[in-house]
């Protein structure tokens, strides 16, 4: 409608033009800080969308492990057993791993770790795309149909828990049927993987009116097959569960508490009371 | 490398220094192609990265290139933004280099990241709680910006000549500038310091944890953006016999890096009293001493990053006489360019070779894990290395970077 009046001067129209590039320009740019900014008050709700449903996990549990290193006699079958279940052949990919280990008065003990389930998971913090994250019932889960590989979760994580598949894995896993069947896929090259607390037996196990912690089909395969039960796992919102009354009657500790990670695996001192 | 000729001093046939130069890029891209394929075929286990020491020489080269490649931002806001119209002969040069250095730094992250094909995944799905999301998208963003300002220098090129309407739609682009100025600084400022963020913000590596990472990342960015921004004007200088800036205009940028340089190690000098000299925090003095007792990391900050790289360069970009002199100045620039690549490799490295010790006993406290590179890993650093060169010289050759009169013009 302008267009009249520009046929009659020259400047006009390139003003008007320099005004509309501006304009456009002005406009790219709030559109991109407006973006900027409602992700922060969207951030909560980006995150709330990071705790994808899972059929049964709900705030009503909460997962948590204590392993007595007073009680482990060092015979790796959890090792073993993890290796069978979840699949992972190579056994510099471990996801629960173990290694003789002294304590600062010279007692010989045998140290285990599988993923402590971090309640403030530095790894999950760190995940450019959201592809771990912290359950609602406290495990740390992975979707390995969107990680890209970037490791920063390797880098973030101060306990070496995760693990990366350098290459497509095609070993023969020598633990298996002897230590347990595969319960789970193989992960594809190019992801990240971790101890998984067993989630896929704890769900399914739910979803059957099981316990975990006490029915073996819904408990972590590293719980069932120790000999002399020094893992011990449940729900500690269930003040009845193995774990809870396990935590109330002993003193454990968890490790490097001071990283402000809240880990959810708890241990019992490896010397024995001498009283 | 005495590439660029000027056309009067050709002669007819025979082999040039500049087809010996190419050939050498030629080989570079035959090496990083053959380090593409291994990469690509195999996947990440032709690398010597373990899941202990997960990032290494390419997370290097992306640190680098995008650190060198911060004199774009710093010219644009300095030009466009503040008006301080006596740098415009050096914009062009700076939004170029760093739309070298951040391609650099996107095509060795696409070889890094185990699954390439799904590079995509940052913009879909995000967590915007983590540092490595916010670089991504400013990274993307920023080098759409990088591109809107390159393609005006490449329309305004003789390649155009005959293309009157795409060079017209570069000088549309071109009045985007000032804009793109400001966006381009408020990508910069947010991505350049989050890279340190990347390490700063992780409360289990104690090397790492502090708050000073961000703002050191940013100013040794800044220091190291102008100085190879100046070197490549130099270079190009050299090899194309023409005064591209003047003795001012260069002396200027020298003091620029240098007073960058010398505000950056002042930052570091507290970093490392407060961190260490003064204080005992029980995690970063034991990562320390192990760094110490393991490594030759130590040696290298002291010598390399703080003496070779930082205090010599610092003292001949401001002494009149040694700034003065070509080479000096040229070698001075270089250290600085050269210093932050080393402290980027330092930082990656030295954090992620000292692991937290987080067993309870006493025998796992020796646990030091060393890293060097595997000849796949080096044969694409020398790939992208050699895109970088090849699209420099190209550039260096054919587009218009230096306009005297245009970009100031552009800047009213």
């Amino acid at each position: 409608m302008m267009s009249k009046k520009n046929n009659d001067n020259r400047k006009p129209p390139l003003l008007s033009r320099r005004e509309a590039l501006k304009i456009i320009g002005a406009t790219g740019a709030t559109a991109v800080i407006a973006q900027a900014v409602t992700a922060g008050p969207l951030s909560s709700g980006a995150i709330e969308g990071l705790k994808r449903e899972t059929h049964h996990a709900s705030s009503d549990h909460e997962w948590h492990m204590v392993i007595d290193l007073a009680e482990c006699i060092g015979c790796q079958y959890c090792i073993w057993a993890c290796q069978a279940t979840n699949d992972v052949p190579e056994d510099n990919m471990r996801w629960n791993i173990g290694f003789d280990e002294r304590t600062e008065s010279g007692t010989d003990f045998f140290m285990t770790r599988p993923c402590l389930h971090c309640q403030e998971a530095p790894c999950t913090k760190v995940c450019p795309v959201g592809a771990t994250w912290v359950r609602e019932d406290g495990i740390v889960a992975m979707d390995y149909d969107r990680c890209i590989g970037c490791r920063y979760c390797e880098v973030a994580c101060p306990y070496d828990v995760r693990r990366f598949n350098w290459g497509t894995i095609e070993t023969e896993n020598k633990y298996q049927p002897t230590w347990g069947v595969p319960e789970v896929e193989r992960r594809e090259r190019g992801v990240a993987e971790k101890c998984t607390f067993c989630v896929h037996r704890i769900d399914r196990g739910l979803a059957q009116g099981l316990t975990p912690g006490i029915d073996p089909q819904a408990t972590p395969a590293c719980v069932n097959i120790c000999p002399v039960n020094a893992r011990i796992f449940g729900d500690i919102k269930d003040p009845e569960s193995p774990v809870s009354k396990y935590l109330a009657e002993h003193e454990t500790f968890r490790l490097r508490e001071d990283f402000g990670t809240e880990p959810k695996v708890h241990y019992v001192r490896p010397e024995r009371e001498e009283v | 490398m005495a590439a660029v000729t000027v056309p009067k001093k050709e002669k007819k046939g025979g082999i040039r220094p500049f087809h010996v130069w190419i050939a050498s890029l030629a080989i570079m891209l035959v090496i990083g192609g053959w380090g593409i394929y291994q990469t690509l075929w195999n996947g990440l286990q032709v690398t010597n990265l373990t899941d202990q020491v997960p990032w290494g020489l390419w997370i290097t080269h992306d640190l680098s290139a995008i650190a060198l490649g911060a004199g774009a931002f710093t010219f644009s806001a300095v030009v466009y933004l503040f008006r301080i119209k006596r740098f415009a002969p050096i914009a062009r040069m700076a939004v170029f280099v760093g739309f070298l250095g951040y391609t650099s730094a996107m095509l060795a992250l696409a070889m890094d990241i185990g699954r390439p094909d799904r590079f995509w995944h940052p913009l879909v799905y995000w967590n915007v709680h983590s540092v490595l999301w916010e670089i991504t998208l400013c990274v993307i963003l920023y080098s759409t910006v990088l591109v809107i300002e390159v393609l005006p220098i490449l329309f305004d090129s003789r390649l155009f000549d005959n293309r009157p309407r795409w060079r017209a739609f570069g000088h549309k682009l071109h009045k985007l500038t000032p804009v793109m100025a400001v966006l381009g600084m408020a990508l910069s400022m947010l991505h350049q310091s989050s890279l340190g963020a990347t390490y700063g913000v992780l409360s289990g590596r104690a090397i790492w944890y502090k708050p000073s990472m961000p703002v050191m990342f940013i100013l040794s960015a800044v220091a190291g953006g102008v100085s190879a921004t100046l070197l490549a004007t130099m270079i190009t200088s050299k090899l194309t016999h023409r005064e591209l800036i003047d003795k001012f205009l260069r002396r200027d940028i020298a003091r620029l890096a240098a007073f960058t340089l010398l505000a950056y190690m002042y930052l570091k000098l507290w970093d490392w009293a407060a961190t260490s000299y003064y204080s005992q925090a029980p995690g970063t003095a034991d990562a320390l001493t192990r760094l110490q007792a393991t490594t030759p990391y130590t040696q290298s900050f002291w010598w390399i990053e703080i003496f070779l790289c930082g205090l010599v360069p610092a003292v001949i970009l401001l002494n009149r006489e040694m700034r003065r002199k070509e080479w000096p100045l040229m070698g001075a620039l270089f250290l600085v360019v050269f210093g932050v690549v080393i402290n980027r490799w330092n930082v990656t490295l030295s954090g992620l070779v000292v692991p937290p010790q987080w067993s309870p006993g006493v025998l796992g406290r020796t646990i030091a894990v060393a890293y060097i590179p595997s000849w796949v890993e080096i044969a694409v650093s020398v790939g992208v290395l050699g895109y970088a060169f090849l699209a420099f010289t190209l550039g260096a050759k054919y587009l218009p970077l230096f306009q005297h009169g245009h970009d100031a013009a552009a800047a009213d």
